[in-house]
């Protein structure tokens, strides 16, 4: 990449650190931005600052937020005695958009992968049984995603979780195997809550 | 530019891009081939959860020549060895043996024989024989037909002819005492596990996955994982998964 100017290569190189852009497609994106108006890359780069800047990790259920304790952990009117778990911020807002559940979530960010070699101390387990200690907590709902992690992470919990005696279940099989939960539509993830059936 | 066509086990992936994903297949004819599944992480994909780890399909891709990646066209259930997923000792060995045939194959490179023992090891973990003693009967046969058979006739070391007092196992086979004695790395065997080690590789498939031996099962796995480790240059990931799950339950803890 020596033949273009440092400012190019530097941002071909930025770029290609993203996931699932690779050198074609970073090149594609710079010569993309060095055509456009300087105030719209302006404010690219500002929200890029503003996203590091500002947002933070909730401290009690790990969603991105603007504020620690984050809009629903704060937020009275949430039913408590439910926890649903999840993989990853984008899976809380999937179940967000049904609009059908009241309770809380816990955000685990990740989920077991034996070929990954990511285990249950790599992820937000530890926080979750904290959490469950505290007491409130009257059914915890698995929503970790259907394929092969989500369903060792869901395997794992129930048996983790089993000894304190609450009531687990697991968003219904429904949901087609291999999918990412951020993409299955409303209807079918409001269904498959509903469907939600105990395990372990 | 060609067509291809074979039955294959999905042996891993992760995405790639919005909704596409890169899995890694290990066929009968063409050994290990790594392929781009358009669109497959979409919940209404055309490949509907086929292409979850350890389903055995037929595949159809395409090779463009162009690239180390070919395209995934079709593939086909043949069997979803879904059970293996249930449970996370299951799951555990499964996704060790998966590891094993990932890692120690080249792209391209076709076995036969080790296609074969990967859908019979995935079957017998469907069924009543503990998921450890299935995956030590893999590891054994896999490294005999992958050429890395260890030496248990005579030292590693200093070639000397095995039975010997005190036997430890090392890098490659069975090491006398003297030459244990100036390599940390050695763990020692029992004879009648070095005895076991034979039996299982020399054994009908059937008998070796119900032969009691007893704790040599343990050390026997212990040693495949650590051969295992040393060929491809680091520990295995899935023995790390498996330390971890089990911690929850102390009494299954065997090895690899
Ligand atoms: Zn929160
Ligand atoms: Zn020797």
């Amino acid at each position: 990449m020596t033949y273009y100017p440092e400012p190019v290569a530097r941002l071909i190189e930025a770029l290609q650190q993203l996931p699932g852009i690779g050198p074609k497609t970073a090149q594609r994106l710079t010569f993309f931005l060095l055509k456009r108006p300087v105030e719209e890359v302006r404010e690219l780069s500002e929200s890029l600052l503003a996203v590091k800047d500002r947002i933070v990790s909730c401290r009690t259920c790990f969603n991105v937020t603007e504020g620690d304790p984050c809009r629903i952990c704060a937020d009275p009117a949430r039913d408590a005695r439910l926890l649903c778990v999840v993989e990853e911020p984008n899976d809380l807002l999937a179940m967000e958009r049904t609009g059908e559940y009241r309770g809380r979530y816990h955000v685990l960010l990740g989920a077991l992968s034996p070929l990954d070699g990511v285990g249950p101390d790599d992820i937000k387990v530890k926080e979750l049984l904290a959490r469950l200690e505290g007491g409130e907590t009257a059914e915890v709902i698995l929503a970790t995603n259907p394929n092969v992690e989500g369903e060792a992470t869901a395997l794992y919990l129930a048996k983790l979780l089993r000894p304190l005696g609450i009531r687990i279940t697991r968003i219904a099989r429904g949901l087609p195997v291999g999918g990412d939960l951020e993409y299955a539509d409303q209807v079918t993830l409001s269904k498959a809550l509903e469907g939600r059936r105990e395990i372990g | 530019m060609a067509l291809g066509k074979s039955a294959a086990v999905v042996i891993g992936s992760f995405p790639l891009g919005e909704s596409d994903r890169v899995v890694t297949f290990y066929s009968r004819d063409f050994g290990k081939i790594r392929g781009v599944a358009k669109a497959s992480r979409r919940i209404r994909s055309r490949f509907a959860g086929a292409l979850e780890l350890f389903t055995l399909g037929e595949m159809v891709f395409f090779d463009t020549g162009r690239s180390e990646l070919v395209r995934i066209d079709h593939f086909d259930v043949l069997h979803p060895f879904d059970r293996v997923r249930r449970d996370l000792e299951r799951l555990g060995q499964a996704s060790w043996i998966v590891e094993c045939v990932a890692r120690l194959t080249a792209e391209h490179d076709r076995h036969v024989a080790l296609y074969a023992l990967l859908v019979r090891s995935l079957r017998a973990l469907e069924g009543p024989v503990p998921p450890a003693r299935v995956a030590v009967c893999f590891g054994v046969r896999a490294l005999e037909t992958l050429g890395h058979r260890p030496r248990l006739d005579a030292c590693t070391v200093c070639g000397r002819a095995y039975p010997f007092p005190r036997p430890a196992l090392g890098a490659g086979g069975v090491v006398c005492e003297a030459c244990a004695r100036e390599d940390a790395g050695m763990v020692t065997a029992r004879p009648a596990t070095l005895a076991a080690f034979e039996w299982l590789r020399s054994e009908r498939w059937e008998e070796a996955l119900v032969m009691p031996i007893g704790r040599s099962e343990n050390e026997i796995g212990a040693f495949l994982d650590a051969q295992v480790s040393r060929l491809i240059g680091q520990p295995t990931r899935t023995a790390k998964f498996l330390r971890d799950v089990r911690r929850l339950e102390p009494t299954s803890g065997v090895s690899p």
